[in-house]
């Protein structure tokens, strides 16, 4: 039912004037439990916006401690966007300027290409101790941290190379936004992705032109560059979703949200025509098999324990259920879900010296649980919770899309759907 | 997605009737927008405290006779109301929630400010009184921490020096304490506990307590321990050398988040599916029979199930709305009991029972919610959304919840 009368004109910023100060947020704020420093979701967000919208002079600098882990609007029995009160605000006032250590983290293409020219070199390198000292020293990285290692083969040339080719051939057709993290670090994510779809008897497109969805940039205080960024993926997808009629799938949580609901909060990039063309590949997936569209078959001799993670924004989407329930399908998989909390790592919060000891009491709680349930594997759809779980905990994490790859038998699943 | 059961809502009316299903196999999806007001709750399941005249109640079962009959303990039945009590407290027992009280007779509860209420069950180690004008103690210390915000000291002494116990104010600092104050608007309960939670803080935070030199009998501490458990609670007992007693604190409380965290990991352990950050916007009917409902968060989604229950809240919670014209309740638009007139809903001393506190969804005797007078055969209400029962004046809120959610899960599981 529609929401009726004169109250209805009566909207505020983020839903500013819904706060009641009844601090739930607060209490899910995973900064605040560890970080008296921070003052708080309630008081960063709604209570000093009401100063901030009188003199800019308010503005503190103590909210780039944020994560923007969006736990305190998930929280929220009001519907107040918290942390998009505190990242506007960030953008908005504040004065200082990244420094280099930031636009590096921030700038995860362009470092990615670079590293991956000379992969076995930076992986090496930046695994020495006096490379580690030099980056926690002058550049402030913080030196515990084990950097995602780079691959030599980027997934777009990998693509173009040998998927490329017979994508046309497919009945059906969708684009992937890959990522940076799966075109620089990790591309077998992105081959998976392409084994499934393509068993399923989808072929699998690249944009033209993904950049970086921008969200360490909003993170590291770069928001010119990420609004440059969003409007060319916006005019990438809308091209592939309004043009040729094929849906944008990711892989990745965290840059599914940031195109789908931090460019039009945050950035104020216009998406609302797009919003509904970016999906996460589980939640496609899931839904083709649902709707009987597609069939799946699985390998009989496929066996495995996981502990799902669910990553902060997927949280915020609505998400998690998506996910699980296609790994629910898989006959020879349990799944054991965790309790819902955040990881610490938040992107490049963590790789930064001076979050090192935060980032990692933060995901505390989650790591001891996942030691003591001693899963064959932790699943996550986020990638940066990938390397914090593993650095912190020894045990794998996989991306639900990549166990499905796994499982699958694919020469059944391409008979069921006469591929 | 297809469940047994949706349910809209997430608090504790929402996950007894989860939690009950849910053991019986059925599939169960919950839809919560935001955490739920157990948060807001002081460490006791209020059943019935005072009678329709508002006469503090010693025997609850005895007393729901006074109750007008659209007050849902009436629409429940006597004959049904004694079962339904013991499965209420097996469910929060099974789940973790250890409390002490019984139906038979309510005992007393102290609250944040130290006045006496009326109640059924209190969590294990809160302070009870003796009866509602005396508490248990000539001598208490009453522990303060520094800076914390949610423990209003002085009332605390003045009301428990009324009902017969002198407190001396004990300020306690530890290390974990003091690191907890860098950020004072953050000094609330559930901070606190966050900050007491390693053994060594709680240790330090035990030492400080066994420091004081007193005569007292007993120490009264504020409820700051244990997020997850009452584990932490138990420790600090063993760690002191006095005999200690908790005091309920201002909301967001601890022990509200305890209970909602070990019901919902309950819920989920029994396979349960919850949406959070997730709201219900719309339903489908068809024959008067919900088919579907839709969410926010899944625009092109629809939610089916055989059974749904509607137990979103009342209007702090939004499952039930206002504007100039009308009180509604805006998921399914289904029919609420309101008076027409708006001047007719508030009074306007704070303290008198306010009519907007009785509106609420209306339903027949099984529960069925009404849409245009007509029962949907398969939709029940349940909890504070339900009309008939001023919670705040009767002292009914969690008995309320829990007794419908679970007669309307019984009423499904027969299905």
């Amino acid at each position: 039912m529609k929401e009726q009368g004169i109250q209805l004109k009566n909207i505020s910023g983020n839903n500013l004037e819904q706060c009641l100060k009844c601090s739930i947020c607060t209490v899910y704020c995973p900064v605040s439990a560890v970080s008296p420093e921070y003052p708080g979701p309630k008081h960063s967000g709604p209570d000093q916006e009401r100063y901030r919208l009188k003199d800019t002079k308010f503005f503190d600098e103590t909210l780039k401690m944020c994560l923007n882990c969006k736990r305190c609007e998930v929280a929220c029995p009001s519907g107040v966007r918290i942390a998009d009160i505190i990242q506007s605000a960030r953008i908005e006032h504040s004065k200082k300027r990244p420094a280099l250590r930031d636009v590096m983290l921030a700038n995860t293409d362009f470092v990615g290409t670079m590293a991956n020219i000379v992969a076995p070199v930076v992986n090496v390198t930046l695994g020495l101790k006096p490379v580690k000292a030099v980056l926690h020293g002058v550049m402030g990285v913080d030196k515990h941290r084990t950097f995602p290692a780079y691959s030599s083969q980027k997934f777009e040339t990998w693509y173009k190379k040998f998927a490329a080719a017979k994508q046309d051939s497919f009945k059906h057709h969708v684009s992937y936004f890959h990522g940076c993290y799966v075109n620089y670090n990790y591309p077998q994510l992105g081959k998976d992705l392409v084994k499934v779809m393509n068993a399923i008897g989808y072929g699998v497109h690249l944009l033209e032109k993904e950049q970086c969805c921008g969200v360490a940039l909003i993170a590291n205080g770069l928001s010119k560059q990420a609004t440059r960024q969003g409007n060319n993926n916006m005019r990438a997808i809308r091209k592939s979703y309004k043009e040729q009629n094929r849906m944008v799938l990711t892989t990745s949580s965290t840059c599914t949200f940031t195109m789908r609901d931090e460019y039009k909060h945050v950035l104020k990039i216009e998406n609302e025509d797009v919003r509904e063309g970016i999906s996460l590949a589980t939640r496609y997936l899931y839904r083709l098999v649902e709707s009987g569209k597609v069939k799946l078959a699985f390998r009989k001799d496929f066996k495995i324990r996981t502990a799902y993670h669910s990553a902060c924004h997927m949280e915020k989407m609505g998400w998690v259920v998506y996910s699980t329930e296609l790994m629910k399908m898989i006959p020879g998989l349990e799944l054991i879900m965790l309790d819902s909390q955040c990881c610490g790592i938040a992107g490049t919060y963590g790789f930064k010296k001076e979050n090192y000891e935060r980032s990692q009491k933060i995901g505390a709680g989650l790591f001891d649980q996942i030691k003591s349930l001693n899963p064959d594997c932790v699943s996550t759809d986020c990638e940066t919770c990938k390397w914090q779980i593993e650095m912190s905990t020894g045990y794998d994490v996989i991306n639900p899309i990549s166990i499905l790859a796994d499982a699958i038998d694919v020469e059944e699943t391409m008979r069921l759907n006469n591929v | 997605m297809k469940y047994d059961v949706v349910i809209i809502g997430g608090g504790l009316s929402a996950l007894t009737a989860g939690i009950t299903l849910a053991s019986n196999g059925k599939r169960v999806c919950m839809v919560a927008a935001g955490q739920n007001s157990l948060h807001f709750s002081s460490g006791s399941f209020d059943f019935l405290g005072y009678d329709a005249d508002g006469n503090a109640v010693t025997n609850p079962i005895e007393a729901i006779k006074t109750l007008p009959t659209i007050h849902p303990y009436r629409i429940i039945g006597e004959e049904n109301i004694g079962s339904l009590v013991t499965s209420a407290q097996a469910l929060l027992s099974d789940a973790g929630v250890e409390t002490k009280g019984e139906i038979a007779q309510n005992h007393y509860r102290i609250t944040p400010i130290g006045t006496i209420k009326p109640t059924w069950l209190t969590i294990e180690g809160y302070a009870t009184a003796a009866s509602l004008t005396e508490t248990r103690w000539k001598k208490a210390d009453l522990i303060n921490i520094q800076g914390f915000l949610d423990f209003p000291i002085e009332f605390l002494v003045d009301n428990l020096r009324d009902t017969g116990t002198t407190c001396t104010i004990r300020n306690i600092n530890t290390e974990a304490l003091t690191q907890a104050r860098k950020s004072p608007t953050e000094m609330r309960a559930t901070n606190v506990a966050k900050y007491l939670d390693s053994k060594t803080d709680l240790m330090d935070f035990a030492n400080a307590i066994n420091a004081i030199d007193s005569d007292a009998e007993v120490v009264l501490v504020p409820a700051v321990l244990g997020l997850n458990n009452s584990a932490q609670a138990e420790e600090l007992k063993a760690l002191v050398k006095k005999p200690i007693e908790f005091i309920a604190t201002m909301p967001p409380s601890v022990s509200g988040m305890r209970t909602s965290t070990l019901l919902k990991r309950k819920f989920m352990a029994l396979g349960g599916t919850i949406l959070v950050s997730d709201t219900a916007v719309s339903g489908v009917f068809e024959n008067n029979r919900l088919v579907s409902i839709a969410t926010s968060q899944l625009p092109d989604e629809v939610l089916r199930a055989d059974q749904f229950i509607l137990a979103s809240g009342s209007f702090l919670s939004h499952g039930l709305k206002s504007d100039y014209e009308k009180v509604y309740e805006p998921v399914l638009g289904v029919d609420v009991e309101a008076v027409a007139n708006r001047v007719e809903w508030t009074k306007e001393n704070v303290y008198d029972a306010q009519p907007y506190m009785e509106f609420g969804v209306k339903t027949d005797a099984q529960f069925h919610a009404l849409k245009e007078g007509v029962a949907i055969e398969n939709l029940y209400a349940a909890g504070s959304i339900l009309c008939g029962n001023n919670d705040i004046k009767l002292a009914s809120k969690e008995g309320v919840a829990m007794l419908t959610a679970l007669q309307v899960a019984n009423i499904i599981k027969e299905k």
